[in-house]
């Protein structure tokens, strides 16, 4: 089938969307389908702007493209007949950031009809595609409250699943992922101090600013706490993650409520260790099970160390919640085949 | 700095632009630039021309990059304050349509978008002498600029055989007919090797090609080689091949083809109707130039088989011709970004 991938680009900016088109595209492709992705520009700044790439979206054509594969706002909007969404989240600006410091759209009679019109629009225009399917149950929650539409949860894989291998039940927790304020690694490291037993940390990421890099270095100078906590402050590779995860005791993963399962979470998972997240953290809970597969505690360094603790005190009760989150995993059908079967059906 | 590449294309459909645009962006991404590249999808039916075009009007990019480069028409209707374009093609045959009143406000409404886009423009380039005059008579000031091949070291010389090779979409336009229709006349035995992808809905040309070559009983001189050519095969037919051939029609661009000829140290055989090609080829020089008429065509192909160091050396001077028209992308980049 010749298929388009739809998404918005703010030009230089790449983010989890972004790499979700690309690794779509190449598995299409690698699935035997040509497909082809379409990228197209989207502005919010001065509000008025959003109205126009809305309209933009509306006037622009797909020739020659049997099935289109949308998976942003206002991509989606470019009509074709036989569409299908797979929603990584709508126009938050307009929906649950809303009245929060996150909105974005000023409070004014201008930002409230600018709201209502994407409100109105995504009502009227998501309702062409044949499917919608979300990339997280937060993302088909809100869809569902704020829309009144229905959709289906479809989880997206890792391009390259992780190899299992031999794995070590080593000492150390692990943090991985972009170091930011929002991805809350800070709390992990302020955890270290209040842990009574030898358990290590690693936090390994590349720092989103200076300000974030500073404040875990400060963290561990004033805790006096760099002989238990590694900080790699870098981009890290496949192949150096795949290792850190293969020696670690268990994956920390507590971003501040993220819609998504969270790639770090199912890498975790995939390498068979017990996750550590937090109440607030969103879609993690899609792969774990409090008790189960790992700890889902409240954001606070006291709790997270007692969590921390009891995986180091106990680590053939660590391996199988490790054992026990890889079959949930498993049992979620996140693999490339259920996903490019549902989304080409 | 950072750089923004904007064209229009057919999903899935290969074309020179789009061939261009990833060269362009790969050249200016190996000089340490930061690229964005967007490829807009776009239909050609008369009816959705002008809704797309006024969908590329909307979309404001003033605050992305230091500069854009627009590629094929209309992506020079984007907006952003340093802005040029490059023209790869005449428009003459896009949106199209009768001389219907509607056909005809359509034409008008769209003479005028592109004026706006290119007046907005801080510089114009096109891709032929042609072309270039063409803009002057709506006074619009054009620079010509030479789209370079992709993989020029990839091509190389490997002697020369006993065939010409026509190497070019098979597609009435670039009539590869009139090389058949040619090589009956000849008084060698100079072989003809035509090659390249058909037309979506080429069929019937295809099918008149095979008939020819049939009932001029050309079926031992001419091989016809229809469809997709892989990389590897193609550069073998370059290289052993005497020299190239170059039909079309008055064709603003001078065709890869004829690039990849030279690049592979071939002279080119084309005629004087031909078009942008003529701005490459220098009768004697490079290449030879007749008239499209078969005899005189025959005459010179006949005369490439015959005087061997005289084809060899034109083909020798291929390369020079090519880099005193500044077709390499250390010239295209210095003048897209200066």
């Amino acid at each position: 089938m010749r298929i388009a991938v739809l998404n918005n680009c703010v030009p230089f900016l790449r983010g989890g969307a972004e790499h979700l088109a690309d690794a779509l595209t190449a598995k299409l492709q690698e699935y035997g389908h040509e497909a082809v992705l379409i990228r197209v520009p989207f502005r919010w700044d001065p509000p008025e702007k959003i109205i126009e790439h809305m309209l933009a979206c509306r006037l622009l054509r797909l020739p020659n493209v049997e099935r289109a594969i949308a998976i942003k706002f206002p991509a989606a909007y470019v009509p074709h007949p036989n569409k299908v969404l797979w929603l990584v989240h709508q126009f938050r600006q307009a929906y649950d950031f809303w009245g929060t410091e996150f909105q974005g759209l000023p409070d004014s009679v201008r930002g409230r009809q600018i709201r209502a019109a994407v409100i109105r629009a995504d009502n009227h225009f998501f309702a062409e595609a044949k499917a919608i399917y979300t990339n997280s149950k937060v993302t088909g929650d809100r869809l569902r409250r704020f829309n009144g539409i229905d959709s289906e949860v479809l989880l997206p894989p890792l391009y390259d699943p992780v190899e299992v291998e031999q794995q070590e039940c080593g000492d150390f927790i692990l943090c991985l992922g972009r170091v930011n304020a929002a991805k809350r690694q800070h709390l992990v490291v302020k955890a270290m101090k209040h842990c009574k037993t030898e358990v290590k940390l690693i936090v390994a990421g590349r720092p989103e600013s200076e300000a974030d890099a500073v404040e875990i270095r400060n963290t561990i100078r004033k805790d006096n706490l760099a002989q238990s906590i590694t900080f790699i402050d870098r981009f890290v590779s496949e192949k150096e993650k795949a290792d850190l995860l293969r020696r670690c005791l268990a994956v920390a993963y507590i971003p501040y409520d993220e819609d998504s399962y969270g790639y770090v979470t199912l890498e975790g998972c995939l390498s068979k260790k017990a996750v550590i997240t937090c109440i607030d953290s969103g879609g993690i809970d899609a792969l774990v099970r409090h008790r189960e597969t790992g700890f889902i505690v409240p954001p606070e360094p006291k709790v997270l160390a007692d969590a921390m603790d009891s995986l180091y005190s106990d680590k053939p009760g660590a391996a199988a919640m490790g054992e026990a989150g890889f079959e949930l995993a498993r049992s979620l059908n996140i693999n490339w085949d259920h996903v490019i079967e549902t989304l080409t059906k | 700095m950072k750089i923004v590449i904007a064209t229009t294309f057919t999903p899935f459909v290969k074309s020179g632009s789009t061939y261009i645009v990833n060269g362009l962006d790969q050249s200016l991404k190996q000089r340490g630039y930061d690229v964005e590249t967007f490829h807009f999808p776009f239909s050609d039916r008369p009816d959705e021309v002008l809704q797309q075009a006024t969908a590329l009007r909307l979309i404001d990019l003033s605050q992305f990059g230091d500069r854009l480069i627009a590629i094929r028409t209309p992506s020079h209707l984007l907006k952003h304050p340093n802005k040029v374009v490059w023209l790869l093609h005449s428009d003459r045959d896009a949106h199209g349509g009768s001389d219907a009143l509607e056909d005809e406000a359509r034409r008008q409404a769209l003479l005028s978008a592109d004026n706006i886009g290119l007046r907005e423009s801080s510089r114009v380039f096109c891709n032929s002498v042609a072309a270039k005059i063409r803009m002057r008579r709506h006074s619009l000031d054009a620079e010509v600029l030479y789209p370079p091949l992709l993989r020029y070291d990839q091509f190389h010389c490997d002697g020369y055989g006993d065939y010409l090779l026509y190497f070019s979409r098979l597609t009435r336009r670039k009539r590869q007919w009139l090389a058949i229709e040619s090589l009956r006349y000849t008084k060698t035995p100079v072989s003809l090797v035509i090659a390249g992808a058909s037309d979506p809905d080429g069929e019937p040309y295809v099918a008149e090609l095979r008939n020819l070559i049939h009932h001029y009983q050309l079926n031992h001189r001419v091989t016809l080689l229809p469809g997709w050519v892989p990389d590897d095969r193609k550069l073998e037919l370059f290289a052993g091949c005497l020299a190239g051939l170059c039909f079309p029609l008055d064709d603003d661009s001078y065709g890869y083809s004829s690039l990849e000829a030279h690049a592979s140290h071939k002279a080119i055989l084309t005629t004087t109707d031909a078009g942008g090609v003529r701005e490459l080829i220098v009768d004697g020089l490079n290449g030879l130039v007749r008239a499209p008429d078969p005899p005189a065509i025959a005459e010179a192909m006949d005369f490439l088989y015959t005087n061997r160091p005289a084809t060899q050396q034109m083909g020798a001077a291929g390369p020079p011709r090519m880099k005193e028209l500044g077709m390499n992308w250390d010239h295209v980049v210095e003048r897209l970004l200066s």
